[in-house]
């Protein structure tokens, strides 16, 4: 048989029976489309987590009441909401491995400004605060020690405070309303964007000492500082002193179970978010597996119901003077077109739903940017292939093994 | 095409059994039979007596159990699978009761079909071959029809397009009229005849006799076995009748 010819053949063998070749090449389509797709995801969210990591210095760490952290839940909902008191605070400024302490109220309320209100997370907390989460402005100016000292009212806000309030317009030296006091503004942070998946645009800082004015409570929500040197160091530093203030005995273990707060560096956070990355990447890669292995049998299965109908094609080639190769290539011709078309369509359908993610995605979740995994595209492909390959070939290759008559007769 | 007369087929204590999970079905019992070039032969016998699975085995379709089988001297047994390959491909034909068309597909393309695997026709004359097949067989106002669209009467006409396009030398046709209506019939034997007229050995199953006196020779299988091996009384009349008239 000519080339040809044999190409000709495989051409007619895929298009005369559209329907199988459609449902062949669905099953290839939606096993490299999904694997693509949650791959790219995987790959989005890791750009993610690592983009939080990277919001806080290396040598950033923080301090919560309640042994739990962040994690606990609501601060007013856990029951060492108020272990963590201002004395405590003043005395921790002692140590000598930790410095840029800056304690934290939390100001939950609503901010107007004429007619506009919004609710932003507002926090009160001491000059530090910008230094230890690397905020700068973009007009106006940071509040500082003078501010504290006086504790006067007035409010650094976020760029999205900005577009609620005012539009986007100047907000420097306007007064906004915020828990039966006017604030005025003096300055705007540059955006951020989204960090530990909340929205660290949509805020608003007052002085510490203002803060617990309007609040008047003796507790802190907590504190961000930074090491001096060594975060391990500091880590244990702040803790046993801590635990000497509030007599606490740590168990025989040396676990932090018996304590009334929670000390972690920016680094064991880094951890927390790549353990959370790793279990996303191989729930993703399962997905991915699954997604393979319905892929493989919807081909599996519609080749094997062709088998009938092909066997007795097979035949009737042979009766006419087909070889044994002639059959084998034509198939396997046949099998390479239905796989690279359904594995491009796949690749294309995933890379395209995993873009509209990201669009839709990217809204709220600033970092979350389209992402493509090279490796694992590559891995579909050939799995596709193989299938595929491994399908359409091994009954071929029975049947033109078979007497004409044999394969004629097969049902 | 050899010459007329010379040993085309021949079969010595051939016997065949089909192999079915162990079992086995002897169907035919030691068949002798010898075939010459240019041959009319028409085989027939009744349902299950072995007639199909002995035209399958002499048409190069189908194996055999033991005993031998000679295609111009040549021990079918010592051919390897490309051998009987190319046989097919150029030697000899087969026109199936259930026609064998590809479903799904044009007049044409289904005889084209076999000159695809031939090894020596042009690419170039392969269209030319086709319509002139189609044209023996009176079709060529369906060539592009795809073969679900036909009557069986038609079917069985490309069917004989598609076996008579390569010119083989002998073309084997199992029941070519056991599907069809009498006058669908009659067109199909019309052109089995003019086959043979141009030379074909034609052998042919059938169990009417009517289709069988068109044959020059009728062999009887009764039991897998050869039972009568007769020259056609009728045929050989209107032989002899025609050679007079010239
Ligand atoms: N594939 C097969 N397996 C087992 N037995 C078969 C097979 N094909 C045919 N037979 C048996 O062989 C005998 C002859 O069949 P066949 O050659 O088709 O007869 P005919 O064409 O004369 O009607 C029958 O008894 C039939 O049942
Ligand atoms: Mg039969």
């Amino acid at each position: 048989m000519h080339v040809q010819d044999l190409f000709k053949t495989a051409t007619t063998g895929v298009t005369v029976n559209k329907g199988r070749s459609l449902l062949t090449m669905l099953g290839i389509i939606i096993g490299v489309g999904s694997v693509v797709l949650m791959t790219g995801v995987g790959k989005s969210m890791e750009g993610v987590i690592l983009g939080q990591i990277s919001i806080l210095g290396p040598k950033s760490m923080a301090l919560w009441p309640g042994n739990q952290g962040p994690e606990g839940g609501p601060s007013t909902a856990r029951s060492d909401f108020d272990a963590l008191s201002i004395d405590d605070i003043e005395a921790l400024r002692s140590l000598t491995t930790i410095t840029s302490i800056a304690p934290i109220i939390q100001m939950p309320g609503a901010a107007r400004y004429g007619r506009e209100e919004m609710t932003p997370s507002t926090v009160g907390s001491t000059p530090e605060f910008y230094q230890n989460q690397t905020l700068e402005v973009t007009a106006g100016r940071l509040h500082d020690q003078s501010d504290e000292e006086a504790a006067r009212a007035v409010v650094v806000i976020g760029s999205d405070v900005v577009e609620e309030l005012f539009f986007g317009g100047n907000p420097i030296g306007k007064r906004i309303d915020f828990g039966d006091r006017k604030f005025t503004v003096i300055g705007v942070l540059k955006p951020v964007g989204t960090q530990f998946f909340q929205n660290a645009d949509n805020r608003m800082i007052i002085p510490f000492n203002t803060a617990q004015a309007l609040k008047r409570r003796n507790y802190i929500d907590m504190v961000t500082f930074q090491a001096v040197d060594d975060f391990v160091v500091a880590q244990r530093d702040v803790e046993s002193f801590l635990r000497q203030r509030h007599g606490i005995i740590p168990p025989a273990d040396g676990s932090t179970e018996n304590d009334d707060f929670l000390v972690r560096t920016a680094e064991q956070a880094a951890d927390t978010l790549s353990t959370v990355s790793m279990g996303l990447t191989v729930f993703i890669t399962m997905i991915a597996a699954v997604s393979l292995v319905v892929g493989g049998i919807g081909i599996m299965n519609i080749m094997l119901v062709a088998v009938t109908e092909r066997t007795r094609e097979i035949g009737l080639r042979k009766a006419v003077g087909a070889r044994k190769r002639d059959i084998l290539r034509q198939f396997l011709i046949e099998s390479v077109y239905l796989t690279l078309i359904g594995g491009i369509i796949g690749v294309a359908g995933g890379l395209f739903f995993s873009y509209l993610i990201a669009l839709v995605v990217h809204r709220v979740l600033d970092r979350y940017l389209f992402a493509v995994n090279p490796a694992s595209i590559v891995m579909a492909l050939f799995m596709a292939a193989g299938t595929g390959l491994l399908f359409g070939i091994y009954p071929a290759k029975r049947a033109a093994e078979l007497s004409p008559m044999e394969a004629l007769r097969y049902e | 095409m050899s010459s007329k007369g010379s040993s085309l087929i021949e079969a010595k204590k051939l016997c065949k059994s089909y192999f079915n999970e162990g079992l086995e079905t002897p169907v035919l019992f030691d068949i002798d039979l010898t075939i010459n070039s240019g041959e009319f032969v028409a085989i027939m016998g009744p349902s299950g007596s072995g007639k199909s699975t002995l035209m399958h085995i002499l048409g190069f379709l189908d194996h055999f159990t033991s005993g031998s089988y000679l295609f111009h001297d040549e021990p079918v047994l010592r051919m390897n699978d490309d051998d009987l390959a190319k046989i097919r491909a150029t030697r000899v034909s087969f026109v199936f009761q259930a026609f064998n068309l590809l479903p799904r597909t044009s007049v044409l393309e289904n005889v084209l079909l076999p000159l695809l695997y031939h090894p020596t026709i042009a690419a170039s004359e392969r269209m030319d071959r086709a319509m002139k097949a189609i044209a023996t067989v009176g079709l060529t106002d369906r060539a592009k029809y795809l073969s679900n669209q036909l009557s069986g009467g038609q079917k069985q006409r490309v069917a004989i397009a598609r076996a008579l396009v390569t010119e083989p030398e002998v073309i084997f046709a199992d029941e070519p009229t056991g599907n069809l209506d009498s006058v669908s019939g009659r067109q199909v034997m019309e052109a089995v005849q003019q086959l043979h007229e141009h030379g074909h050995t034609i052998i042919l199953v059938t169990h009417e006799r009517t289709t069988a006196e068109h044959a020059e020779r009728i062999i009887h299988i009764r039991d897998g076995r050869i039972q009568e091996d007769t020259k056609s009384f009728k045929r050989r009349l209107a032989k002899e009748a025609s050679t007079l008239a010239k």
